[in-house]
């Protein structure tokens, strides 16, 4: 065994708490529990400054998050259409175009 | 204590009334006075703040007292204290971010010669341990205060045998390593 086991044992050794420890966990026994704090209660600590912090973030995080997401979902769907309508106009053309070169095309022969 | 003295506590603090809990209170005095040290100790050697370390291991005592009815045996108590104190201890660092910061600097320097059981040399090594992360240092703990075998460990700390063998051995080397840093090869 290394004498570094050895000093640990002896760094590590038992010690006893301060000479009143029993009686106060005895005291400690004899207080009453502490009663459980209604809905309203729990609801007011979340209202007081540092988890109020908190609080607000997560508000915020769900309730812009979301909204954000439908708006970038509504604006590229928006972006899209029109982009398909450009085409489908375009093509129109393209078509129309075609339909009356043959037609003049059918006429001089 | 016998079993059976546990076991009566139990009984008298579960079936009976709120004065009859107070007569019970001396046998659970006693209980708290016979392992106060251990638990004491291994918050002491943990948190390595002797009044968080009191108040931890009077919180582990106001637990038992409300489980005392699930204890068996003497042998099942020792195993009970060791295991809540050992998971209050880890809660506490993980729940207020506590954590003990001694460098190097912090230790003071040893004499030139060493001995064997030297208070500084067992001040140093303390605070070295207590600068282990959180499982290794509860490792160590209950390993050299307590003098468990790493299958206890094991059942204290719900940890397979084979990882407290291999933390152990690192924690080891990491002390060793520390401790030669801090005082030199003479130490060891």
């Amino acid at each position: 065994m290394s004498n570094l086991e050895d000093d640990l044992r002896i760094a590590l050794r038992r010690e006893e708490p301060s000479a009143d420890f029993t009686e106060r966990v005895l005291a400690r026994l004899n207080q009453p529990a502490p009663a459980e704090p209604t809905w309203l209660e729990r609801l007011g600590v979340l209202m007081r400054p540092p988890r109020l912090q908190w609080v607000a973030v997560a508000v915020i995080v769900s309730v812009v998050i979301p909204v954000a997401t439908v708006q970038y979902r509504g604006e590229r769907a928006k972006e899209q259409l029109l982009f398909a309508v450009r085409v489908t106009g375009t093509k129109l053309h393209q078509a129309q175009r075609k339909v009356v070169e043959t037609g003049r095309m059918g006429t001089r022969l | 204590m016998t079993a059976s003295s546990v076991g009566g506590l139990a009984v008298r603090v579960q079936e009976e009334s709120q004065r009859a809990v107070q007569v019970a209170l001396p046998a659970f005095a006693d209980i708290v006075r016979e392992h106060q040290g251990m638990v004491f100790s291994l918050a002491w050697h943990y948190l390595h703040d002797r009044a968080l370390a009191e108040e931890m291991a009077q919180e582990v005592f106001l637990e038992l007292y409300r489980h005392i009815g699930s204890i068996q045996s003497p042998e099942h108590l020792l195993y009970w204290l060791r295991k809540v104190a050992s998971r209050k201890c880890i809660d506490q660092t993980r729940r207020r971010a506590f954590w003990p910061k001694f460098g190097l600097d912090d230790i003071p320097e040893p004499p030139a010669k060493m001995r064997q059981a030297d208070p500084m040399l067992s001040g140093t090594l303390a605070k070295l341990v207590a600068s282990l992360p959180e499982k290794a240092r509860m490792l160590v703990i209950l390993r050299y205060q307590e003098d468990l075998d790493p299958s206890d460990i094991a059942r204290v700390l719900d940890m397979p045998v084979g990882t407290v063998k291999s933390h152990l051995q690192r924690a080891l080397g990491v002390l060793r390593e520390k401790l030669v840093r801090s005082v030199g090869e003479i130490a060891l």
